[in-house]
Protein backbone atom coordinates (compact mmCIF):
# COMPACT_ATOMS: atom_id res chain seq x y z
CA UNK A 1 0.00 0.00 0.00
CA UNK A 2 0.90 3.91 -0.27
CA UNK A 3 2.07 6.36 2.19
CA UNK A 4 3.19 9.86 2.06
CA UNK A 5 6.21 9.67 4.06
CA UNK A 6 7.89 13.22 4.36
CA UNK A 7 5.96 14.02 1.48
CA UNK A 8 6.78 11.51 -0.63
CA UNK A 9 4.61 8.65 -2.09
CA UNK A 10 6.45 5.21 -0.51
CA UNK A 11 5.42 1.81 -0.70
CA UNK A 12 4.98 -0.62 2.18
CA UNK A 13 3.89 -3.90 3.62
CA UNK A 14 0.34 -3.91 4.78
CA UNK A 15 -0.11 -3.52 8.52
CA UNK A 16 3.18 -2.64 9.29
CA UNK A 17 3.64 -0.28 12.22
CA UNK A 18 5.29 2.85 13.32
CA UNK A 19 8.39 1.16 14.62
CA UNK A 20 8.83 -1.07 12.16
CA UNK A 21 8.38 2.17 9.53
CA UNK A 22 11.39 3.46 11.36
CA UNK A 23 13.65 0.53 11.27
CA UNK A 24 12.60 0.15 6.84
CA UNK A 25 13.20 4.16 6.37
CA UNK A 26 16.41 3.26 8.42
CA UNK A 27 15.75 6.78 10.31
CA UNK A 28 18.05 8.50 11.75
CA UNK A 29 18.63 9.02 15.64
CA UNK A 30 15.57 7.02 16.04
CA UNK A 31 15.58 8.11 19.99
CA UNK A 32 14.95 11.62 18.86
CA UNK A 33 12.80 11.17 16.07
CA UNK A 34 8.92 12.30 16.65
CA UNK A 35 6.13 11.11 14.50
CA UNK A 36 3.57 12.66 12.93
CA UNK A 37 0.57 10.39 11.87
CA UNK A 38 -1.93 12.59 9.94
CA UNK A 39 -1.38 15.70 11.68
CA UNK A 40 -1.25 14.96 14.76
CA UNK A 41 2.26 13.51 17.26
CA UNK A 42 2.09 9.79 18.22
CA UNK A 43 3.10 9.51 21.84
CA UNK A 44 6.38 6.86 21.86
CA UNK A 45 3.94 4.03 23.81
CA UNK A 46 2.24 4.38 20.33
CA UNK A 47 5.03 3.49 18.00
CA UNK A 48 4.69 -0.40 18.52
CA UNK A 49 0.77 -0.34 18.72
CA UNK A 50 -0.27 2.02 15.63
CA UNK A 51 -0.54 0.33 12.18
CA UNK A 52 -0.75 2.23 9.45
CA UNK A 53 -3.09 2.40 6.72
CA UNK A 54 -3.05 3.36 3.01
CA UNK A 55 -2.95 7.09 2.49
CA UNK A 56 -1.78 8.24 5.54
CA UNK A 57 0.58 11.56 6.07
CA UNK A 58 3.41 10.57 7.85
CA UNK A 59 6.36 13.12 8.66
CA UNK A 60 9.55 12.48 10.75
CA UNK A 61 10.35 15.45 13.00
CA UNK A 62 13.25 15.91 15.37
CA UNK A 63 13.48 19.32 17.44
CA UNK A 64 17.09 18.40 18.72
CA UNK A 65 18.25 21.66 17.06
CA UNK A 66 20.25 23.14 15.29
CA UNK A 67 22.63 25.98 15.57
CA UNK A 68 21.33 28.29 12.89
CA UNK A 69 18.86 31.25 13.47
CA UNK A 70 15.47 31.38 12.06
CA UNK B 1 5.05 0.30 30.27
CA UNK B 2 3.92 0.82 34.23
CA UNK B 3 5.15 3.84 36.04
CA UNK B 4 7.35 1.50 38.07
CA UNK B 5 8.92 0.13 34.94
CA UNK B 6 9.31 3.29 33.30
CA UNK B 7 11.16 4.75 35.95
CA UNK B 8 13.94 2.56 35.57
CA UNK B 9 13.78 1.69 31.69
CA UNK B 10 11.83 4.93 29.88
CA UNK B 11 13.86 6.96 27.73
CA UNK B 12 16.99 4.38 27.20
CA UNK B 13 16.79 1.15 25.75
CA UNK B 14 21.11 0.48 26.65
CA UNK B 15 23.88 1.94 25.04
CA UNK B 16 24.48 -0.19 22.12
CA UNK B 17 28.64 0.53 21.38
CA UNK B 18 29.45 -0.23 25.00
CA UNK B 19 26.62 -2.16 26.63
CA UNK B 20 26.28 -0.04 29.73
CA UNK B 21 23.32 -0.64 30.93
CA UNK B 22 23.03 2.90 33.32
CA UNK B 23 22.82 5.82 31.17
CA UNK B 24 26.40 7.46 30.21
CA UNK B 25 27.29 10.70 30.98
CA UNK B 26 27.94 12.10 27.62
CA UNK B 27 30.34 15.21 29.54
CA UNK B 28 31.28 17.42 25.99
CA UNK B 29 30.89 20.53 24.96
CA UNK B 30 30.35 19.43 21.14
CA UNK B 31 30.22 17.11 18.59
CA UNK B 32 32.95 16.03 15.92
CA UNK B 33 31.44 15.63 12.47
CA UNK B 34 33.45 14.05 9.95
CA UNK B 35 32.61 16.52 6.80
CA UNK B 36 32.10 19.96 6.90
CA UNK B 37 28.91 19.14 5.06
CA UNK B 38 27.52 16.77 7.56
CA UNK B 39 28.06 19.64 10.41
CA UNK B 40 26.38 22.09 7.90
CA UNK B 41 23.63 19.89 7.48
CA UNK B 42 23.05 19.76 11.24
CA UNK B 43 23.90 23.12 11.73
CA UNK B 44 20.73 23.67 9.00
CA UNK B 45 18.59 21.46 10.48
CA UNK B 46 18.65 19.14 7.69
CA UNK B 47 20.07 16.23 9.56
CA UNK B 48 19.30 15.36 13.05
CA UNK B 49 22.27 15.70 14.77
CA UNK B 50 24.03 16.77 18.21
CA UNK B 51 26.36 20.03 17.64
CA UNK B 52 26.80 21.44 20.77
CA UNK B 53 25.45 20.96 24.69
CA UNK B 54 23.70 24.38 25.38
CA UNK B 55 21.25 22.84 22.71
CA UNK B 56 21.34 18.91 23.23
CA UNK B 57 22.91 16.43 24.40
CA UNK B 58 22.80 12.52 24.41
CA UNK B 59 22.56 12.05 28.61
CA UNK B 60 20.24 15.08 28.56
CA UNK B 61 17.55 13.71 25.57
CA UNK B 62 17.77 10.08 27.58
CA UNK B 63 16.22 12.71 30.54
CA UNK B 64 14.34 14.28 28.06
CA UNK B 65 12.72 11.19 26.63
CA UNK B 66 11.99 9.90 30.43
CA UNK B 67 10.21 12.30 31.45
CA UNK B 68 8.12 12.61 27.59
CA UNK B 69 6.92 8.89 28.55
CA UNK B 70 6.15 9.85 32.53
CA UNK B 71 4.20 12.93 31.58
CA UNK B 72 3.18 11.23 28.35
CA UNK B 73 3.70 14.28 26.53
CA UNK B 74 4.76 14.87 22.82
CA UNK B 75 8.04 15.94 23.86
CA UNK B 76 10.54 17.63 26.84
CA UNK B 77 13.29 20.31 27.08
CA UNK B 78 15.13 19.44 30.18
CA UNK B 79 16.48 22.94 31.66
CA UNK B 80 19.25 24.04 34.10
CA UNK B 81 16.15 24.82 36.87
CA UNK B 82 13.35 24.44 37.94
CA UNK B 83 13.70 28.61 37.22
CA UNK B 84 14.64 27.96 33.81
CA UNK B 85 11.86 26.10 32.71
CA UNK B 86 9.39 28.62 33.52
CA UNK B 87 11.08 31.45 32.22
CA UNK B 88 12.08 30.11 28.97
CA UNK B 89 8.46 28.20 28.84
CA UNK B 90 6.85 31.55 29.46
CA UNK B 91 9.30 33.85 27.44
CA UNK B 92 8.11 31.33 24.58
CA UNK B 93 5.32 32.73 24.67
CA UNK B 94 4.70 36.71 25.77
CA UNK B 95 6.10 39.48 24.57
CA UNK B 96 5.56 43.62 25.60
CA UNK B 97 2.17 43.99 26.48
CA UNK B 98 0.91 40.98 26.51
CA UNK B 99 -0.86 39.35 30.10
CA UNK B 100 -0.75 35.94 32.52
CA UNK B 101 -2.95 35.00 34.45
CA UNK B 102 -1.11 33.39 37.80
CA UNK B 103 -2.90 31.34 40.90
CA UNK B 104 -1.91 33.23 44.49
CA UNK B 105 0.23 31.57 46.62
CA UNK B 106 2.44 29.79 44.01
CA UNK B 107 6.35 29.41 44.68
CA UNK B 108 8.23 32.69 45.27
CA UNK B 109 10.83 32.09 42.83
CA UNK B 110 8.15 32.11 40.07
CA UNK B 111 5.90 35.34 41.75
CA UNK B 112 9.93 37.13 41.41
CA UNK B 113 10.25 36.67 37.70
CA UNK B 114 6.32 37.57 37.06
CA UNK B 115 5.91 40.44 38.78
CA UNK B 116 9.91 42.26 38.91
CA UNK B 117 11.58 40.40 35.88
CA UNK B 118 8.42 40.20 33.30
CA UNK B 119 6.84 43.50 34.73
CA UNK B 120 10.12 45.44 33.09
CA UNK B 121 9.70 43.84 29.61
CA UNK B 122 6.07 45.13 29.59
CA UNK B 123 4.31 41.53 30.85
CA UNK B 124 2.05 42.27 33.36
CA UNK B 125 0.40 39.36 35.69
CA UNK B 126 -2.77 38.93 37.39
CA UNK B 127 -2.89 36.89 40.69
CA UNK B 128 -6.30 35.19 41.53
CA UNK B 129 -7.59 32.88 44.21
CA UNK B 130 -7.72 29.25 42.97
CA UNK B 131 -10.62 28.06 45.40
CA UNK B 132 -13.38 29.75 42.70
CA UNK B 133 -12.45 28.70 39.68
CA UNK B 134 -14.60 31.44 38.08
CA UNK B 135 -12.18 34.28 39.39
CA UNK B 136 -9.62 32.77 36.23
CA UNK B 137 -12.11 33.69 33.76
CA UNK B 138 -13.14 37.30 35.67
CA UNK B 139 -9.49 38.05 35.00
CA UNK B 140 -9.55 37.13 30.98
CA UNK B 141 -8.89 39.69 28.35
CA UNK B 142 -7.75 40.07 25.07
CA UNK B 143 -4.11 40.51 26.08
CA UNK B 144 -4.18 37.44 28.34
CA UNK B 145 -1.77 35.14 26.90
CA UNK B 146 -1.22 32.49 29.21
CA UNK B 147 -2.37 30.92 32.82
CA UNK B 148 -0.20 29.62 34.51
CA UNK B 149 -0.96 26.97 37.76
CA UNK B 150 0.83 24.50 40.38
CA UNK B 151 -0.73 21.51 40.59
CA UNK B 152 -0.56 21.89 44.38
CA UNK B 153 0.53 25.83 44.88
CA UNK B 154 3.85 26.64 47.67
CA UNK B 155 3.43 27.14 50.23
CA UNK B 156 -0.06 27.71 50.27
CA UNK B 157 -1.25 24.49 49.56
CA UNK B 158 -3.81 25.21 47.73
CA UNK B 159 -5.18 22.82 44.20
CA UNK B 160 -6.69 24.61 41.34
CA UNK B 161 -9.83 22.42 39.91
CA UNK B 162 -7.14 21.94 36.86
CA UNK B 163 -9.63 20.32 34.36
CA UNK B 164 -12.02 23.55 34.85
CA UNK B 165 -9.21 26.03 34.51
CA UNK B 166 -8.25 24.48 31.23
CA UNK B 167 -11.38 24.64 29.77
CA UNK B 168 -11.45 28.65 30.39
CA UNK B 169 -8.04 28.54 29.05
CA UNK B 170 -8.91 26.73 26.26
CA UNK B 171 -12.56 28.54 25.06
CA UNK B 172 -9.80 31.64 25.52
CA UNK B 173 -7.80 29.81 22.73
CA UNK B 174 -4.42 29.89 25.30
CA UNK B 175 -2.27 27.64 26.72
CA UNK B 176 -2.97 26.30 30.53
CA UNK B 177 0.83 25.51 32.32
CA UNK B 178 0.98 23.46 35.00
CA UNK B 179 3.77 23.50 37.39
CA UNK B 180 3.62 19.67 38.49
CA UNK B 181 7.46 19.58 40.57
CA UNK B 182 5.18 19.16 44.16
CA UNK B 183 3.02 15.73 42.89
CA UNK B 184 5.14 14.45 39.47
CA UNK B 185 3.39 12.25 37.34
CA UNK B 186 3.65 9.43 39.39
CA UNK B 187 0.66 10.64 41.72
CA UNK B 188 -0.90 13.42 38.83
CA UNK B 189 -0.32 13.98 35.01
CA UNK B 190 -1.45 17.65 33.95
CA UNK B 191 -2.00 16.63 30.64
CA UNK B 192 -4.18 14.25 30.81
CA UNK B 193 -6.70 16.83 32.70
CA UNK B 194 -6.05 19.09 29.75
CA UNK B 195 -2.76 21.12 30.70
CA UNK B 196 -0.95 22.29 27.42
CA UNK B 197 2.20 22.72 29.16
CA UNK B 198 3.69 21.05 32.18
CA UNK B 199 6.93 22.26 33.84
CA UNK B 200 9.05 21.19 36.66
CA UNK B 201 11.41 22.11 39.21
CA UNK B 202 13.33 18.45 38.50
CA UNK B 203 15.57 19.45 41.69
CA UNK B 204 13.15 18.27 44.35
CA UNK B 205 10.98 15.10 44.11
CA UNK B 206 12.57 13.61 40.83
CA UNK B 207 15.94 14.45 41.41
CA UNK B 208 14.85 13.14 45.46
CA UNK B 209 18.16 13.63 46.85
CA UNK B 210 19.36 16.85 46.82
CA UNK B 211 22.06 16.49 44.63
CA UNK B 212 21.36 18.39 41.56
CA UNK B 213 19.36 21.33 40.38
CA UNK B 214 17.47 20.50 37.40
CA UNK B 215 14.26 21.75 35.27
CA UNK B 216 12.01 20.37 32.64
CA UNK B 217 9.48 21.73 29.62
CA UNK B 218 7.22 18.73 28.31
CA UNK B 219 4.70 19.64 25.78
CA UNK B 220 1.35 17.38 26.72
CA UNK B 221 0.12 17.60 22.83
CA UNK B 222 -2.98 19.00 23.80
CA UNK B 223 -2.61 22.36 22.33
CA UNK B 224 -3.23 23.72 18.75
CA UNK B 225 0.08 25.55 17.70
CA UNK B 226 -1.29 25.78 14.48
CA UNK B 227 -3.85 28.36 15.59
CA UNK B 228 -3.81 30.57 19.14
CA UNK B 229 -2.27 33.75 18.63
CA UNK B 230 1.72 33.04 18.54
CA UNK B 231 2.67 34.08 15.40
CA UNK B 232 6.04 32.96 15.84
CA UNK B 233 5.25 29.30 16.63
CA UNK B 234 2.02 29.32 14.39
CA UNK B 235 4.48 30.05 10.94
CA UNK B 236 6.46 27.15 12.47
CA UNK B 237 4.29 24.98 12.99
CA UNK B 238 3.17 24.89 8.96
CA UNK B 239 7.25 23.22 8.85
CA UNK B 240 7.15 21.07 12.23
CA UNK B 241 3.43 20.75 12.97
CA UNK B 242 2.58 20.13 16.46
CA UNK B 243 6.30 20.23 18.04
CA UNK B 244 6.55 24.25 16.81
CA UNK B 245 6.62 25.06 20.55
CA UNK B 246 9.18 22.53 21.26
CA UNK B 247 11.32 23.38 18.41
CA UNK B 248 10.84 27.14 18.90
CA UNK B 249 11.85 26.93 22.34
CA UNK B 250 15.29 24.77 21.37
CA UNK B 251 16.42 26.78 18.27
CA UNK B 252 15.05 30.18 19.82
CA UNK B 253 14.15 31.32 23.67
CA UNK B 254 16.23 28.02 25.46
CA UNK B 255 19.19 28.00 23.12
CA UNK B 256 19.05 31.96 23.51
CA UNK B 257 18.64 32.30 27.49
CA UNK B 258 21.77 29.22 27.62
CA UNK B 259 19.62 27.34 30.63
CA UNK B 260 20.79 23.73 29.48
CA UNK B 261 21.61 21.49 32.23
CA UNK B 262 25.24 20.10 32.76
CA UNK B 263 25.38 16.23 31.86
CA UNK B 264 26.07 14.91 34.75
CA UNK B 265 23.13 16.57 36.06
CA UNK B 266 20.81 15.02 33.82
CA UNK B 267 22.56 12.05 34.84
CA UNK B 268 21.52 12.13 38.44
CA UNK B 269 18.33 13.79 37.70
CA UNK B 270 17.61 9.89 35.71
CA UNK B 271 18.80 7.91 38.67
CA UNK B 272 16.67 9.63 40.51
CA UNK B 273 13.88 8.88 38.49
CA UNK B 274 14.19 5.04 38.99
CA UNK B 275 13.00 5.50 42.45
CA UNK B 276 10.37 7.69 42.09
CA UNK B 277 7.36 5.80 42.12
CA UNK B 278 8.66 4.39 45.47
CA UNK B 279 9.43 7.59 47.19
CA UNK B 280 6.42 9.11 46.43
CA UNK B 281 4.49 6.84 47.85
CA UNK B 282 5.93 6.94 51.17
CA UNK B 283 6.45 10.76 51.15
CA UNK B 284 2.51 10.72 50.60
CA UNK B 285 1.94 8.00 53.60
CA UNK B 286 4.45 9.81 56.06
CA UNK B 287 3.05 13.18 55.17
CA UNK B 288 -0.59 12.85 55.59
CA UNK B 289 0.25 10.48 59.03
CA UNK B 290 2.83 13.65 59.96
CA UNK B 291 -0.75 16.74 59.04
CA UNK B 292 -3.03 14.37 61.24
CA UNK B 293 -0.42 13.96 64.26
CA UNK B 294 0.37 17.99 64.16
CA UNK B 295 -3.84 18.26 64.04
CA UNK B 296 -4.43 16.54 67.15
CA UNK B 297 -1.25 18.33 68.85
CA UNK B 298 -2.43 20.92 71.18
CA UNK B 299 0.19 23.24 70.91
CA UNK B 300 -0.21 23.60 66.52
CA UNK B 301 -2.23 26.47 65.97
CA UNK B 302 -3.46 24.81 62.34
CA UNK B 303 -2.08 22.66 60.07
CA UNK B 304 -2.72 22.92 56.17
CA UNK B 305 -2.41 19.82 53.78
CA UNK B 306 -4.67 19.15 51.17
CA UNK B 307 -4.84 16.00 52.29
CA UNK B 308 -6.70 16.28 54.85
CA UNK B 309 -10.64 16.09 55.64
CA UNK B 310 -11.00 19.64 56.76
CA UNK B 311 -9.02 20.78 53.80
CA UNK B 312 -11.13 22.78 51.52
CA UNK B 313 -9.02 21.27 48.38
CA UNK B 314 -9.71 17.73 49.96
CA UNK B 315 -12.47 17.07 47.57
CA UNK B 316 -10.03 18.25 44.70
CA UNK B 317 -7.39 15.89 45.85
CA UNK B 318 -9.75 12.83 45.51
CA UNK B 319 -10.44 13.53 41.81
CA UNK B 320 -7.49 14.67 41.02
CA UNK B 321 -4.46 12.81 42.65
CA UNK B 322 -6.62 9.98 43.67
CA UNK B 323 -6.46 10.59 47.30
CA UNK B 324 -2.40 11.21 47.29
CA UNK B 325 -1.78 14.81 48.72
CA UNK B 326 2.29 14.23 48.26
CA UNK B 327 4.48 15.18 51.22
CA UNK B 328 4.56 18.90 51.62
CA UNK B 329 2.63 20.77 54.48
CA UNK B 330 2.48 24.09 56.24
CA UNK B 331 1.81 24.46 59.90
CA UNK B 332 1.24 27.27 62.78
CA UNK B 333 2.92 27.66 66.11
CA UNK B 334 1.40 30.51 67.44
CA UNK B 335 4.23 33.07 66.38
CA UNK B 336 7.75 33.44 64.69
CA UNK B 337 9.47 32.79 68.02
CA UNK B 338 7.94 29.66 68.76
CA UNK B 339 8.58 28.42 65.21
CA UNK B 340 12.27 29.11 65.00
CA UNK B 341 12.50 27.24 68.70
CA UNK B 342 10.36 24.72 66.77
CA UNK B 343 13.38 24.19 64.21
CA UNK B 344 16.05 25.12 66.34
CA UNK B 345 15.44 22.06 68.62
CA UNK B 346 14.99 19.39 65.50
CA UNK B 347 17.59 16.78 65.47
CA UNK B 348 16.47 14.86 62.23
CA UNK B 349 14.98 17.14 59.87
CA UNK B 350 17.14 19.28 58.60
CA UNK B 351 16.38 23.80 58.13
CA UNK B 352 16.99 23.90 54.21
CA UNK B 353 16.02 25.60 51.50
CA UNK B 354 14.24 22.89 49.24
CA UNK B 355 11.96 20.39 49.06
CA UNK B 356 11.25 16.80 48.04
CA UNK B 357 14.37 15.27 49.31
CA UNK B 358 14.70 11.96 51.07
CA UNK B 359 15.70 13.54 53.94
CA UNK B 360 12.36 15.86 56.15
CA UNK B 361 13.11 19.00 55.39
CA UNK B 362 11.50 22.21 57.27
CA UNK B 363 11.71 25.88 56.87
CA UNK B 364 10.61 29.00 58.15
CA UNK B 365 9.61 30.63 54.91
CA UNK B 366 8.10 34.26 56.25
CA UNK B 367 12.13 35.14 57.09
CA UNK B 368 13.90 32.83 54.20
CA UNK B 369 12.49 32.64 50.53
CA UNK B 370 9.69 35.39 51.05
CA UNK B 371 12.22 37.11 52.92
CA UNK B 372 12.06 39.81 49.81
CA UNK B 373 8.64 40.43 50.17
CA UNK B 374 6.62 42.85 52.68
CA UNK B 375 4.59 41.67 55.41
CA UNK B 376 1.25 42.91 53.42
CA UNK B 377 2.12 40.85 50.10
CA UNK B 378 2.72 37.95 52.25
CA UNK B 379 -0.61 37.53 53.05
CA UNK B 380 -2.44 36.66 49.45
CA UNK B 381 0.31 34.17 49.44
CA UNK B 382 -0.03 32.47 52.38
CA UNK B 383 2.81 32.79 54.09
CA UNK B 384 2.61 34.32 57.52
CA UNK B 385 5.17 34.43 61.03
CA UNK B 386 4.19 31.85 62.61
CA UNK B 387 4.31 28.95 59.62
CA UNK B 388 6.71 26.53 59.43
CA UNK B 389 6.91 24.50 55.89
CA UNK B 390 7.68 20.92 56.05
CA UNK B 391 9.20 18.77 53.09
CA UNK B 392 7.94 15.11 54.58
CA UNK B 393 10.84 12.54 54.02
CA UNK B 394 10.94 8.87 53.53
CA UNK B 395 12.37 8.00 57.35
CA UNK B 396 10.14 5.58 59.17
CA UNK B 397 7.35 7.81 60.20
CA UNK B 398 7.62 6.78 63.88
CA UNK B 399 11.48 8.42 63.67
CA UNK B 400 9.73 11.98 62.15
CA UNK B 401 6.61 11.82 64.75
CA UNK B 402 9.50 11.96 67.93
CA UNK B 403 11.48 13.95 66.20
CA UNK B 404 8.85 16.49 66.06
CA UNK B 405 7.46 15.91 69.07
CA UNK B 406 10.24 16.49 71.17
CA UNK B 407 10.82 20.00 68.68
CA UNK B 408 7.55 21.35 69.99
CA UNK B 409 7.50 20.14 73.37
CA UNK B 410 10.97 22.07 73.60
CA UNK B 411 9.68 25.45 71.57
CA UNK B 412 7.00 25.48 74.20
CA UNK B 413 8.62 24.67 77.25
CA UNK B 414 12.03 27.62 77.27
CA UNK B 415 9.38 30.03 77.18
CA UNK B 416 7.18 28.62 80.58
Amino acid sequence: MNLVVNGKNTDITDGLTVSELLTKEDVKMPQMVSVELNGKILKRSEFETTRLRADDKVEFLYYMGGGTCL
Amino acid sequence: MKADTLAVHGGFAGDGGSGASAVPICQTVSYAYNTAQALADAFAGRAPGYIYTRIANPTTTALESRLTEFEDGIGCIATSSGMAAIASAVMALVKAGDEIIAAAGIFGGTVSLFENTLTRFGVKTTFVDVADTSNFADALNDKTKLIFIETIGNPRMDVPDIPAVAEIAHKAGIPLIVDNTVTTPVVFKPGEFGADIVVHSTSKFINGHGTAIGGAIIDAGNYNWREGPFDQIKNLSQRVGQLAFLWYLRNVIYRDLGGCPAPMNSFLLLQGLETLPGRMAKHCENAEKLAQFLQSHPNVSWVNYPGLKTSKFHDRVTKLFAGRASGLLTFGLGNKEKAFEFIDSLRLAKNQANLGDAKTLVLHPASTIFGEFDADELGPMGVTAEMVRVSVGIEDFEDIKADFEQAIERAFKEKE
